[in-house]
């Protein structure tokens, strides 16, 4: 390849950030720190501090972000821990399933949940059957803020980040490590405290890093739980409000300098040490076989996880076909007429026209960028490839919130992304808002694919009269279809679901992508809420199919897609 | 300080039998050595000494305690591992008191005993520095710190010095040799390195296929081989496959070979081979030595196809008529250095060099 594409991708990458990452977000800095007449002012930032509603949302924000990050930790440690150690019935299966709730829409799922634990949920019928609960006054399990539904909804989605971490430190302990503790008399409980919890104790922190950013800045699972008081919504409600008002943006840059303390925190407390082992594993870890009780045990307690973990989403697909469900187990009757209906209603037809349309432009995008940027970072010496390495990662770590309120802010009249939006139509700005977002998955399997192709293949093409262009395109790309097809599927997929940017960026209703639709179904009267299940089943159709075909082509390498 | 005492041990992984009812015993206060081929399972029974692999038959007994159920964390044994397995988010000192902590000893005198064992391995100034900032040397001196420092029934080690240079391998074997006498610990030491194992080891046993192959002291071991496997496992030697012609009066045999008589004695002494038996010669590089005159018996004629001069030593290859093709000789302190390829040459051996082991 010749010497001026390297750079020129380059170029085009470090534009493309710097006007569409960069900007939206120094924008609002901007605004949330300078007053109309230019002076630098304090004023916007203490008055989020000072005023009793925004500074109880950030403490609600911080308690979900904490109990959810617990909540997930208490839910994977043990499960890392046991998978790491014991075959049982089933492990390779249930192993896998034990992902799967990461990838179905926690703002889908929520619908269900309540269907469960609301008053006359399933629970509490369950417990009035049983005579244990008076029907006269039956407990709100979501009642008391919400707070405890938004927990168990985000815990049950994100604990998979947990675990695939926890499992990866466990893997590059030495078993020696433990084995030398065990040989001095630290035995069971004791050693796990004294030398396996510390030793993992930086893969912990990775993955609940990761897990605290995404929940303290949740912003579907609250909407549809009408936990209003907590910064995500008050920033989703502060756009209605936002010409002349400093508040919104004051409000997104204290989330933001929220996570980037968070993040500089725990890489300044673990990111140095690395405890790596020096000298080579004397033994590999040899699994034990659990005892047939034991063994039966953990396939139980691996199968209830998941179950549980999908429980809300069974409950949305129940609900889609629930002629009447109030008050019993299941349904009283079924019904396929909530999705004649859907198919009827301009707006969940459009809504799945829509969403079709940005996730495949914006996958195309990723795709197309996703390729060069990783072959400029693995095949080329070009100085810089670090940097540029790092900036298709950037977007995992800042919330996307922040970012489709800075695009949204920029999109209005008269200002500089105003352009972007055709008419009424914000297919552009949409496009790039799921393109950003999602490029790191993209970027992440292209060059993994990069990595595994040797170069000498390449350079047995250029050497029988190809030329470099021609050799990629010959060799190289078809070798990793496989991982393009896999994140691209990735990439499409999260994209059909993405909340904040399609809540935010898409205000007419023509425009609306599916999440949006379903948001807007749930506020609806009538039967709004069979019509958003009923969509809600739809979407995870897609997205189970995705998924699959993901799963299918990259085998046990699709975890590695989601480690930071 | 124990004797241990092992019978019938077996263990097996999944279809892999990794040791195959293998009995040995150890004497208290012996420096012990495990030696053998990647995959003889040396590695694996000392695991199951320490606790790590449970035998599917056999017994292991310390002394008159019998531990083969006892789990790893009561045997008080202290295991020195081929990676250290120093825990890197403790520092030098806490790692060395980790057992003793475990022992619930005092704390001043856990103070007292961490530091006298870091003096004892050298590294007394060091009690306080993380784990990372030590050189190979410097973790191996605190590994061995932290398993003696429990005073342990029994010192194990597993290759550990392995992972170290050269020159700190041989520091550091004497070290070890110093340390196990001063406590008089019975010690069990892996290694696949030979030279470690002739260097200080009492007794030596050459492990094979899960079987031991042979148990003795070094010298002994070296000298008389009972098998081909211990002969080329345990330093360099040739090979001469043969029979036996007859028995003489003082236990030796006369053997013939394709490239000329010899006179051999069994490397086991309680192995009688028939008349008319095949067998394998095993003469040392070392045991032959060359001249340019023919003698009668115990001679190897052939042509030099090498020769590589080492200094203290030089090193010949003969090349002779039929099997074996190569005959290797060792010269110490070599006056005059033949470098004529195609020469004609003999290698002579003394009797007592040539010993017998049953042909495979």
């Amino acid at each position: 390849m010749s010497r001026s594409i390297p750079k020129l991708i380059f170029a085009f990458t470090v534009l493309f950030f710097a006007v569409f990452f960069l900007y939206p977000i120094w924008n609002t800095v901007q605004e949330a720190f300078f007053d109309p007449d230019g002076e630098f002012t304090l004023s916007f930032v203490g008055a989020i501090f000072r005023n009793p509603i925004y500074l109880e949302g950030l403490i609600n924000a911080f308690k979900m972000g904490l109990f959810s990050t617990i909540a997930s930790l208490v839910i994977a440690l043990p499960l890392a821990l046991v998978a790491n150690r014991y075959r049982f019935p089933g492990k390779d299966v249930l192993t896998s399933l034990l992902l799967v709730p990461m990838i179905l829409p926690p703002f889908v799922g929520a619908l269900g949940i309540r269907q469960f634990l609301g008053q006359t949920g399933v629970l509490n019928t369950l417990l009035i059957d049983l005579g244990l609960m008076n029907p006269a006054t039956p407990f709100d399990w979501m009642g008391e803020g919400q707070l405890f539904g938004v927990v168990l909804m985000n815990a049950l989605h994100l604990y998979p980040i947990a675990y695939l971490n926890i499992s990866a430190a466990l893997a590059n302990l030495d078993p020696a490590m433990e084995e030398a503790a065990e040989n001095l008399g630290c035995h069971g409980l004791r050693r796990l405290w004294r030398v396996t919890l510390p030793l993992i104790m930086p893969g912990v922190f990775a993955g609940s890093t990761i897990i605290f950013i995404w929940s303290f800045t949740e912003l579907g699972v609250p909407l549809i739980f009408d936990y209003g008081r907590v910064t995500s919504v008050q920033i989703f409600d502060g756009i209605k409000e936002l010409s002349g008002n400093p508040l919104p943006y004051a409000l997104v840059v204290v989330m933001l300098g929220t996570t980037v303390v968070i993040y500089a925190i725990s890489k300044w407390l673990f990111g140095r040490e690395n405890f790596a082992s020096s000298g080579r594993a004397s033994t590999g870890r040899t699994l034990e076989h659990a005892k047939p009780l034991t063994g039966w045990l953990f396939t139980a307690l691996f199968a209830a996880t998941t179950a549980i973990a999908i429980l809300p989403h069974v409950g949305v697909i129940l609900l889609s076909v629930a002629g009447d469900w109030y008050g019993t187990l299941l349904p009283s009757e079924f019904t396929a007429q909530h999705y004649i209906d859907a198919l009827g209603h301009p707006l969940t037809v459009n809504s799945i026209g829509n969403s079709l349309k940005y996730a495949s432009f914006s996958t195309l995008f990723d795709i197309t960028l996703g390729i060069a940027i990783a072959y400029v970072v693995v095949r080329t010496r070009l100085p810089g490839r670090h940097l540029l390495d790092a900036l298709a990662m950037l977007p995992l770590a800042v919330p996307g919130l922040v970012l489709a309120f800075g695009y949204f802010a920029l999109a209005q009249e008269g200002q500089a992304f105003d352009f972007l939006i055709l008419g009424e139509d914000p297919v552009i700005i949409l496009v790039i808002a799921y393109a950003v977002r999602r490029l790191p998955y993209v970027v992440r399997s292209a060059a993994a694919g990069y990595q595994q192709t040797s170069v000498s293949l390449e350079e047995a093409a250029q050497n029988l009269g190809c030329t470099p262009w021609r050799s990629l395109q010959r060799v190289t790309l078809p070798l990793i279809t496989a991982n393009l097809i896999a994140g691209g599927l990735l990439a499409f997929s999260f994209a059909m679901l993405e909340v904040s940017d399609s809540l935010i960026l898409a205000e007419q209703a023509q425009h609306f992508p599916i999440t949006k639709a379903i948001y807007a179904l749930i506020s609806a009267l009538g039967n709004g809420h069979y019509l958003a299940s009923a969509l809600g089943v739809w979407a995870m159709l897609f997205l189970a199919t995705t998924i699959i075909g993901a799963g299918l082509i990259l085998g046990q390498k699709m975890g590695a897609l989601f480690r930071v | 300080m124990v004797s241990i005492r092992i019978r019938g041990l077996t263990k097996r992984f999944g279809e892999t039998i990794a040791l195959q009812g293998l009995d040995l015993d150890i004497k208290a206060g012996e420096l012990f050595f495990l030696l053998g081929p990647s995959g003889c399972g040396k590695t694996t029974l000392l695991r199951a000494i320490a606790g790590f692999h449970l035998p599917e038959e056999g017994s292991i007994h310390f002394d008159d305690d019998d531990v083969t159920q006892v789990p790893p964390h009561k045997r008080n044994t202290a295991m020195m591992f081929q990676s250290y397995a120093l825990w890197p988010h403790l520092n030098v000192f806490r790692n060395v008191a980790f057992g003793l902590e475990e022992q619930k000893v005092p704390k001043p005198e856990i103070r007292e005993r961490v530091q006298q064992a870091l003096e004892m391995v050298k590294m007394g100034d060091y009690a306080q520095r993380k784990i990372n900032q030590l050189s190979g040397g410097q973790q191996q001196r605190v590994a061995l710190a932290r398993a003696l420092v429990v005073r342990p029934r029994c010192l194990m080690l597993d290759e550990p010095l392995s992972n170290l240079d050269a020159k700190l391998r041989i520091e550091m074997r004497t070290e070890i040799r110093r340390i196990c006498k001063e406590f008089g610990l019975t010690a069990i030491y892996v290694t696949h390195d030979q030279k470690e194992a002739l260097s200080i080891a009492d007794r030596m046993a050459i492990l094979d296929g899960g079987k031991i192959a042979q148990i003795g002291p070094p010298e002994e071991v070296y000298r008389h081989p009972h098998t081909a496997t211990v002969a080329s496992f345990i330093g360099e030697t040739n090979f001469i496959p043969g029979a036996v012609e007859s028995a003489n009066m003082d236990g030796s045999y006369r053997i013939s070979s394709a490239i000329g008589e010899f006179t051999a004695s069994p490397g086991n002494p309680e192995w009688k081979p028939q008349i008319g038996q095949k067998t394998l010669l095993s003469i040392r590089p070392e045991c032959l030595s060359l001249s340019v005159e023919k003698s009668s018996q115990n001679v190897v004629a052939g042509k030099l196809a090498e020769s590589v001069y080492l200094g203290e030593i030089a090193h010949y290859a003969l090349k002779t008529e039929s099997d074996p093709k190569t005959i290797h000789i060792a010269e110490l302190n070599p006056r005059r250095v033949v470098r004529e390829e195609g020469t004609l040459l003999y290698a002579a051996a003394d009797p007592r060099d040539i010993v017998m082991v049953p042909a495979p």
